[in-house]
């Protein structure tokens, strides 16, 4: 195998793949990368046996072939090589060349045929998604994904394809997440799939803001397909639990919020939240929100914010970081926050189909 | 729910109420059941898991209270989705049980997991052949009777052979049967740690009240107590009080007590006053019984051949076994592809390599029998055949014959050209005189392991 290419391409190529090689393998083939050259393409290809990653870059090719690399290793070299231009040349005993100006590496890489191949999806119930929709209904789901090992089910976003829907759910028992997307597919394709965190947070950076997604379900797993590049996962076994029932039916007062005011108010209130109890309060009454956090000993902090309210004085605390981070995500202007009362879930929402459930905290005072 | 249920589950339902929202309570708790209640704990029979999940992360606190309202004392809470059945039904299968208790134990505080034992490692799924039958029934009496029939009980045996899942099996059989009993689970290691930060921050009574009040006290590791000198006299004085109050005490070990280095003489005897058990490496059909045993629990499905091979070629220890197993398992299901043997052999390369290092040579053999029957190296080869030296190369042979694989032939040509039918003979001689002598039996089984090690 013999190529050219340039810093950049082969970079860019490598960034798209790298984060799936995991760090501490036992297998070692899993720690590098597959290259395919063929044609004008490279193809790179990595995978941890849970999700999987292949990408390409155009090259100058001179002889076609295939080998694998240690990926972090082939990574931290192109980042530091001096010049634009590279060649890359691989014997074949599988080590790779690499000359740039005046630098030469060699590197020891492994047979091809020691990499596990990405499974095949036969027969994949296939729906086509645009690109950005899905992005943003990640990026507006995927941070209230638990961490919590024993409640395995909750280790990702659910996909739910129903009745020409597409539902992202994510909840860890304490908030949830949820987002719909408008999209066509026949009622045979229905299905509820639990996506892992590490295939979301790739998926997240795959996506791009035009083209758009093929992804195929097969039996356990799942393929995103970008065009140019592509992820193949595992799906989470077992059910997802119904999180309707978490959605409150009625809310009693409604306010409307600045999103970026709220979000900068919160955040300066915040710093003299307890790390112990860990909660910022917010009190309503008549045209006004006041937000206040204290840790005993240490001060407290109190910050009014303008809004039209109507409704009766109370008092809610929520965990900071919980409300903040929907607040984040969001690239609206304005959210609106739901409330029944200081015992029972807020619910934040705007103007397209997102709906976020935040359990207050209790209020000791 | 049986009549007495629905009482108490009346009582805390009134009790709970001004606790949380009526919204809350008509979602979250109005289609929860009161199936099972004990002195000491509450099963609640929920819809589906959203209203365990929902209700372990925000009502806890509200439930406890109610609960100590309604009934005078916390309970352990625990919850049932309906795909796991209730407990009283499902008692026919042992296995199943403890895999119920494990899952709805999640929702409590003070279990097994807490305590940090590791809920899969019960006395159902610890595989039981002849290297660990003493060590198993022994466990499973401590386990039965604490303090009444071995005490202390120590255990040991090289890394992976179970050591650490028959203590916790022994802790979370005792929890299982008496939810009060004061259950203390750890390594010498964080023995010693706390006692260093006990002493920096002199809250030493502390301390000695933490550890003097268990009722079954599991120390895992306890080699590393060698050397550390005021550790040991800590450890001393625990022990005594334990023991003389009558409390189950379970150590283990990767050596016996008598081989730590830089333990003081005083504990070492008291490390054998009790039981001393010894867990071996597993032979060829319990490590296929262990294969099947794993497979079986990760539901995977391999077929006869892959596991044979993999219990005929990892001999040494069990979590490589499982993890090579894993390994496999993980790579069938994912690349679809069929698993020869040449297959698996690549995949598990690494763990084979380090597998055959371990693999004892006929050099090592003489150099070690040389060594103990105290002769040159040179006359394991040589033509000399006095008594005391033909015997040693006896003993030697015989050795070769059992631990490595070389056939009748090459044995004779390591020992100086000898044919197969001296090789042979020596090999009957030194079992016959095993069966005869006691001390001989004895002096080889040392030889043998200390050449396993």
């Amino acid at each position: 195998m013999k190529f050219s290419v340039t810093k950049e391409k082969l970079l860019e190529g490598l960034q798209q793949v790298q984060n799936v090689v995991s760090t501490r393998t036992t297998l070692p083939i899993l720690s590098n990368v597959l290259l395919q050259a063929n044609g004008n393409e490279v193809h790179l290809t990595t995978t941890d046996l849970d999700v999987g990653v292949r990408g390409s870059f155009e090259a100058e090719i001179e002889k076609e072939g295939a080998t694998t690399l240690p990926a972090r290793r082939l990574f931290t070299i192109v980042r530091e090589l001096p010049s634009s231009e590279i060649q890359f040349d691989v014997d074949g005993k599988n080590a790779a060349s690499i000359r740039s100006g005046q630098s030469f590496f060699k590197i020891l890489g492994l047979p091809e045929e020691e990499f596990p191949p990405l499974p095949k999806f036969e027969n994949a119930k296939v729906v086509t998604i645009r690109q950005k929709d899905l992005r943003d209904g990640l990026r507006k789901t995927a941070y209230a994904i638990s961490t919590d090992e024993t409640r395995y089910v909750l280790n990702g976003v659910l996909f739910s394809f129903k009745e020409n829907k597409l539902t992202l759910v994510a909840t860890d028992g304490r908030r949830l997440a949820m987002v719909d997307l408008e999209l066509e597919f026949p009622r045979s394709h229905e299905a509820d799939i639990i996506v892992p965190t590490k295939a979301v947070t790739e998926l997240q950076r795959l996506l791009m803001d035009d083209g758009e997604v093929k992804v195929s379900v097969g039996n356990g797993q799942i393929a995103f397909d970008l065009n140019k590049t592509l992820l193949v996962s595992k799906l989470i076994e077992g059910n997802y639990p119904n999180y309707r029932q978490v959605i409150p039916s009625e809310t009693k007062e409604r306010v409307t919020l600045e999103r970026e005011t709220f979000l900068n108010s919160l955040r300066r209130v915040s710093l003299l939240a307890s790390e112990k109890s860990n909660s910022i309060k917010l009190n309503f009454s008549k045209n006004n929100i006041e937000i206040t956090a204290n840790t005993p000993e240490v001060g407290e902090a109190k910050e009014s914010l303008p809004v039209t309210y109507k409704g009766r004085e109370f008092s809610i605390a929520f965990n900071p970081e919980f409300l903040m981070a929907p607040l984040r995500n969001l690239v609206e202007d304005e959210v609106f926050l739901d409330l029944i009362d200081e015992m029972s879930p807020g619910v934040l929402k705007i103007q397209t189909p997102f709906l976020y459930v935040l359990m207050p905290m209790r209020i000791s005072s | 729910m049986d009549e007495n249920c629905t009482n108490l589950w009346q009582k805390l339902s009134a009790a709970l109420k001004p606790q949380v929202s009526a919204d809350t309570f008509k979602r979250w708790f109005s289609a929860v059941e009161l199936v099972d209640a004990t002195e000491g704990s509450l099963t609640f029979r929920v819809p589906n898991n959203i209203y365990q999940f929902w209700i372990e992360s925000n009502h806890m606190a509200a439930l406890q209270a109610a609960i100590v309202t309604a009934f005078g004392a916390p309970r352990e809470v625990n919850f049932l989705s309906p795909s796991e059945p209730a407990d009283d039904t499902a008692a026919a299968d042992g296995n199943r049980v403890e895999e119920d208790k494990s899952d709805s134990g999640r929702g409590a505080r003070p279990t097994g997991s807490a305590l940090g034992l590791n809920p899969r490692n019960t006395f159902e799924s610890f595989v039981v052949g002849p290297n660990n039958e003493i060590a198993h029934a022994a466990s499973l009496a401590v386990a039965q009777s604490p303090a009444k029939t071995y005490n202390p009980l120590f255990v040991y045996g090289g890394v992976g052979l179970g050591k650490t899942h028959l203590m916790q099996a022994i802790g979370q059989f005792v929890l299982a049967k008496k939810k009060n009993t004061r259950v203390m689970y750890l390594s010498s290691e964080l023995f010693i740690n706390e006692f260093i930060d006990a002493i920096q921050h002199s809250n030493l009574v502390k301390f000695r009240k933490r550890y003097r009040q268990a009722d079954l006290l599991l120390i895992d590791d306890i080699q590393f107590l060698g050397g550390k000198e005021r550790s040991q006299e800590e450890f001393f004085h625990t022990f005594n009080t334990l023991f003389d109050g009558h409390k189950q005490i379970v150590l283990s070990s990767d050596r016996p007590a008598s081989e730590i280095s830089n333990l003081e003489h005083r504990l070492v005897s008291r490390f054998e006053w009790g039981l001393t058990a010894e867990l071996q490496p597993p032979d060829a059909e319990t490590r296929m019984a262990i294969l099947r045993k794993k497979a079986r629990t990760m539901q995977i499905k391999l077929r006869d051949e892959v596991l044979e091979f993999l219990a005929n070629r990892i001999r040494t220890n069990v979590r490589r076994l499982e993890g090579a197993l894993m390994r496999v398992a993980s790579f069938a299901s994912l690349s679809g592809k069929e698993l020869t043997n040449e297959v698996v052999e690549h995949l598990l390369k690494d763990i084979l390599q380090e597998e055959a290092r371990h693999s004892i040579t006929i050099e090592q053999i003489q150099r070690r029998v040389a060594e103990h029957f105290d002769v040159r190296i040179a006359d394991m080869t040589s033509k000399r055949r006095p008594a005391n030296i033909a015997f040693p190369r006896q003993v030697a042979m015989y050795l070769s014959r059992e631990l490595t694989k070389a056939s009748l032939n090459e044995i004779g040509d390591a020992f100086g050209g000898r044919d197969h039918g001296t090789v042979l003979h020596a090999c009957k001689l030194v079992k016959k005189r095993m069966k005869e002598q006691d001390a001989l039996r004895q002096t080889i089984s040392f030889i043998d392991s200390s050449l396993k090690r």
